[in-house]
């Protein structure tokens, strides 16, 4: 067994990498057990491609341990990986490893490099109480004043994501009872067609707009309806910069489609086995009531 | 990680990653293919490879959990078993795992197209 650390902080340079094997791997793990799970806002975003210090990455050899999985990167005391995010029982971990007494020691004659990395830590800390995710390939612009933000994070949490699906989504309207369209009024799709789905909808007080043609409305938001004829159904909403995002059942929020591009037209994105279009809606806000 | 071949108990389930406005499909599963299962995964090879991207919309893997919580998930030639926070994953070439939860599977649960 043995800890393999990479602190992550250069651009063109190698990062350093330091192994840590028997008392001393031993020490970090305690270091690193989870103590507290991090729920919805207090996972602090990370910039994935800032210049400067990104954290360290810890990889596990063997299989995974004491709760923590093989591989994550601990940073300004958050162990993250994936959907997994822990207060560890030091959150000064990244300065038992960096600090000039600490295992870096051994790997580096620059005596600067440690004060560096500390103050690297700390810049990335600043950095992350005021970072927003920006996507470059993602519109700005408004088109649609009236629709909802696209903000995948507050729905991508443990406590919301696995609970809500297209529908919720597509109403932006959190349930967490999986909502199905009509049950709210009693009047449940029966079977997974369009001429089905369409008037359970209606039922929840969406507004059939067939021929909306990826307009945004005056009033509310737009979204579309797609059936996986005879299996499923899906939603989309259009978005504030008049691009189109969704929630594929319990999983993560996006804004791509199957082929992993974004989606200016849910009519002719990427929809896998949602093969057909069935209509344009609008929900209107505050109107709508689903479960 | 070792697994025990215990499976005659009742309480496994079985399930895939698949709907969207629909719940999930889940289904229980015979101890026979519970013992069929553990067999094929304790045939796989360790692997450190990690789950090709998913996609968005369709089938996304299939699963299988006994009773006392550990969970298989399959996807893409790659099985992982989660035990709480522990995981292995293992490779399996012809999707034998993957092919067999699916199988188990009611009639009329899955698509046809998946379970061919």
């Amino acid at each position: 067994m043995a800890l393999r650390i990479t602190i992550d902080i250069f651009s063109g340079r190698p990062n350093p990498v330091l192994v840590l094997e028997g008392p001393e791997e031993k020490e970090a793990l305690d270091r690193l057990r989870p103590e507290a799970e991090l729920r919805g806002r207090e996972v602090r975003p990370l910039p994935a491609s800032t210049l400067g210090y990104r954290g360290l990455i810890v990889e596990l050899s063997g299989r995974a341990t004491r709760g923590l999985p093989k591989e994550f990167r601990v940073a300004n005391g958050d162990v993250l990986a994936g959907d997994f995010a822990a207060r560890p029982a030091d959150p000064s971990f990244e300065e038992f490893v960096c600090g000039s007494t600490g295992p870096i020691r051994r790997i580096s004659r620059e005596p600067a490099l440690s004060d560096f990395i500390l103050k690297e830590i700390k810049r990335l800390d600043d950095l992350r109480d005021h970072w927003k995710p920006r996507r470059p390939d993602w519109p700005r612009r408004e088109h649609c004043r009236c629709a909802p933000l696209y903000e995948p994070d507050w729905w991508n949490v443990p406590a919301i994501q696995p609970h809500n699906n297209c529908y919720n989504y597509g109403c932006d309207y959190r349930t967490d009872t999986f909502a199905q369209p009509g049950r709210a009024a009693g009047a449940m799709y029966t079977a997974l067609t369009c001429a089905s789905v369409r008037p359970a909808a209606v039922a929840d007080d969406l507004i059939n707009s067939p021929n909306a043609n990826n307009r945004c409305p005056r009033e509310g938001h737009l979204v579309a309806l797609v059936i996986a004829p005879g299996l499923d159904y899906h939603w989309f909403r259009k978005g504030r910069n008049g691009y189109w995002s969704h929630k594929p059942g319990p999983t993560a929020v996006t804004n791509l489609d199957n082929s992993g591009v974004t989606i200016p037209d849910p009519r002719t994105a990427d929809r896998g086995p949602y093969t057909q279009f069935c209509t344009f809606m609008v929900v209107m806000h505050g109107h709508v009531k689903i479960d | 990680m070792a697994t025990s071949r215990s499976t005659s108990e009742s309480g496994w389930i079985a399930g895939a990653f698949i709907f969207s406005g629909r719940p999930d499909p889940t289904w229980p599963i015979s101890s026979d293919v519970a013992e069929e299962l553990v067999a094929i995964w304790e045939s796989l090879v360790p692997s450190d490879d990690t789950a090709s991207t998913m996609p968005a919309l369709g089938y996304r893997g299939c699963f299988v959990r006994d009773p006392a919580g550990r969970t298989w998930t399959a996807f893409h030639e790659l099985v992982t078993l989660s035990i709480d926070s522990d995981s292995e994953t293992r490779r399996d070439g012809d999707r034998l795992f993957e092919r067999t939860v699916l199988a188990s599977a009611p009639a009329g649960t899955l698509p046809a197209s998946l379970v061919a």
